[in-house]
């Protein structure tokens, strides 16, 4: 198994406050990990981190072997890393389809002289786009919206439109931050199968999630932090028995955990 | 539709002098067509990429000078001082934009700002360039291949095809994916770059695009004015161009084409009443704003919105 993302001895400190004390970790190829955490337990800035959006204060990270330290988020995006955010981000203004086109335009052919001339190159990028698009709009059943503005969708389908933005250029790897925060709890079992369908046709996820059922459920592997630094990894079923993650993430004694264990299970 | 529209009102526009002989008239209409690419460009800036320039007013007072001072103290024709106009004021807009567009939009503002006074205080303090306060007056009418641009309705066409080509060119760089990723890049920067593009050159080359535009419609203005002096960087230009694209519907370019024509022949209209005029043109101006806060682009997005969503129900 190759790692599509590997993390080194990540720092980064704000002000006063150590929010990174040297994490590791990597992510394979074809898997679907869950990055979980209690609040201020540096999930967040590891991505941001990740992904450009927060300097680096020492530390190496690889997408697919190649070197992105430090380097800004239209850099990491073009290696291959496409991320979602917390507060959810899209163009509200902009139709389902735009939004979704726009998020694959840096990854295709055409130049900008081709998009003022609108040459053959410009056409056929453009409709290899929208097909891509309508694809995925049917993937996360928001088809029939696809000339509405994104500003008039629900909140949990926004959540589903950025996912499907992220997905847009194909990228080797995929960050959902908090891909369920706030959506319906009915349509939490939607989002999950979608992830997990696509991870089966290949697509590698990095999901950071405060629901534990929802990560539970979905991911093979599962990596917790606690206070810039990671406490454990391992199957989900592993990472339930560690008591520090026990103590940490749910504020359990080894005792009580136990016993909330068996009846949760 | 939108295109038929437009372009049997260009012809109309351009048919102008065959209806009248009024000089007053046509006069009227050179300001409207420059007003109105002048505005358009700001448009660029402003409407499309969401950055506030008053820098335009210093780049349309950098291209009159430029075009006059080519003609008058380098000798140079007319047609060379515009490409100086737009050669200067585009490498005076990288200059500026290359720290301005990496701070924040506020910043951004008082940038541009200062850079527009600056050019006021050069104009009229760097006397042995500019002449100061006394301007330089007695622009001559422009030349083509020995045909003189005399009379008000031959320089006409100089401002009207001047008018077509800049908002040719932003109807080409607007309608792109450019012009899409300009917009992106005003509602969202943060996703922009996390999907692999650089705000940097795309706010640059808006920046430089308006500024040329500008200088090049200033330019034109200068020598239909047939004088230059510091008046020429009265804030009331910039005032015109925010006001066009603000009634218009900052980001909409239709929007601020037919506003443009509007708001630039608006206070003539209302000459019938030489006291009360601008009293006039300010209850207008405010009545439209309060009827469309979004101008007429944002009137007719609302619109198109509303039939969508009750489609959806």
């Amino acid at each position: 198994m190759t790692a599509v993302l590997q993390i080194d001895q990540l720092c980064k400190s704000f002000v006063g406050v150590q929010a990174l004390a040297g994490v590791s970790f990597a992510i394979e190829e074809g898997s679907i990990t869950g990055l979980i955490g209690p609040n201020g337990s540096g999930k967040s800035t590891t991505i941001d981190c990740v992904s450009g959006f927060q300097t680096i204060d020492s530390g190496r990270v690889l997408l697919s072997g190649k070197d992105i330290t430090g380097r800004p988020p239209q850099a990491v995006a073009r290696a291959g890393l496409m991320r979602t955010f917390q507060t959810v981000r899209l163009y509200e203004r902009f139709s389902l389809r735009d939004n979704l086109t726009i998020a694959a335009q840096q990854f295709d052919a055409a130049g900008w002289v081709d998009e003022l001339l609108r040459t053959a190159r410009y056409r056929d990028a453009a409709a290899a786009a929208e097909t891509r698009a309508s694809e995925l709009l049917g993937l996360v059943g928001l088809s029939r919206y696809v000339d509405a503005d994104a500003g008039v969708l629900s909140y949990g389908q926004k959540k589903l439109l950025a996912l499907a933005a992220a997905l847009m250029p194909r990228p080797a790897l995929v960050v959902l931050d908090e891909p369920v925060a706030g959506v319906n709890p009915t349509r939490i079992r939607e989002v999950e199968d979608i992830l997990r369908g696509l991870n089966s046709a290949g697509q590698t996820f990095l999901v950071i999630e405060h629901n534990v059922e929802f990560i539970t459920n979905l991911c093979r592997r599962v990596i917790v932090l606690d206070q810039g630094r990671k406490l454990a990894e391992g199957t989900p079923a592993e990472v339930h028995r560690d008591a520090r993650v026990l103590e940490a993430y749910l504020g359990l004694t080894p005792e009580t955990s136990a016993t909330e264990m068996q009846g949760a299970t | 539709m939108k295109l038929l529209s437009a372009i049997s009102a260009a012809l109309l526009l351009g048919a102008l002098p065959f209806f009248t002989s009024s000089n007053y008239v046509i006069g009227v209409a050179i300001s409207a067509c420059i007003f109105t690419a002048a505005a358009a460009a700001l448009n660029l800036v402003y409407g499309y990429t969401g950055l506030l320039s008053f820098a335009q007013l210093g780049f349309w007072g950098i291209g009159g000078y430029a075009t006059a001072l080519t003609v008058m103290t380098f000798a140079g024709s007319f047609w060379l001082g515009l490409v100086w106009a737009a050669l200067i004021d585009t490498a005076i807009a990288l200059a500026i934009g290359y720290p301005a567009v990496r701070t924040n939009r506020h910043a951004f503002v008082i940038v541009t700002l200062a850079f527009a006074l600056l050019v006021t205080l050069v104009a009229r303090d760097w006397v042995s360039l500019t002449r100061g306060p006394l301007g330089i007056p007695g622009l001559p009418a422009p030349n083509l291949f020995g045909f003189e641009f005399k009379t008000t309705p031959l320089f006409y066409w100089i401002a009207y095809g001047y008018a077509l080509l800049a908002l040719g060119l932003l109807y080409a760089l607007c309608t792109s994916r450019i012009g899409r990723t300009l917009v992106a890049i005003k509602q969202n920067e943060p996703l922009v770059r996390a999907q692999g593009i650089s705000p940097v050159p795309y706010k640059l080359a808006a920046f430089a695009v308006g500024a040329a535009i500008t200088g090049v419609g200033g330019g034109i203005y200068a020598f239909h004015l047939k004088i230059i002096d510091p008046l020429f960087l009265d804030f009331y230009y910039m005032q015109t161009f925010l006001i066009i694209v603000i009634t218009g519907g900052a980001g909409s370019y239709w929007g601020v084409i037919a506003a443009g024509l509007i708001m630039s022949t608006l206070p003539e209209v209302l000459r019938f009443s030489a006291d009360f005029r601008m009293i006039v043109y300010g209850v207008v101006l405010l009545l439209a704003v309060l009827a469309m806060p979004g101008g007429v682009g944002g009137w007719l997005h609302e619109r198109r919105l509303a039939r969508a969503r009750a489609g959806l129900t």
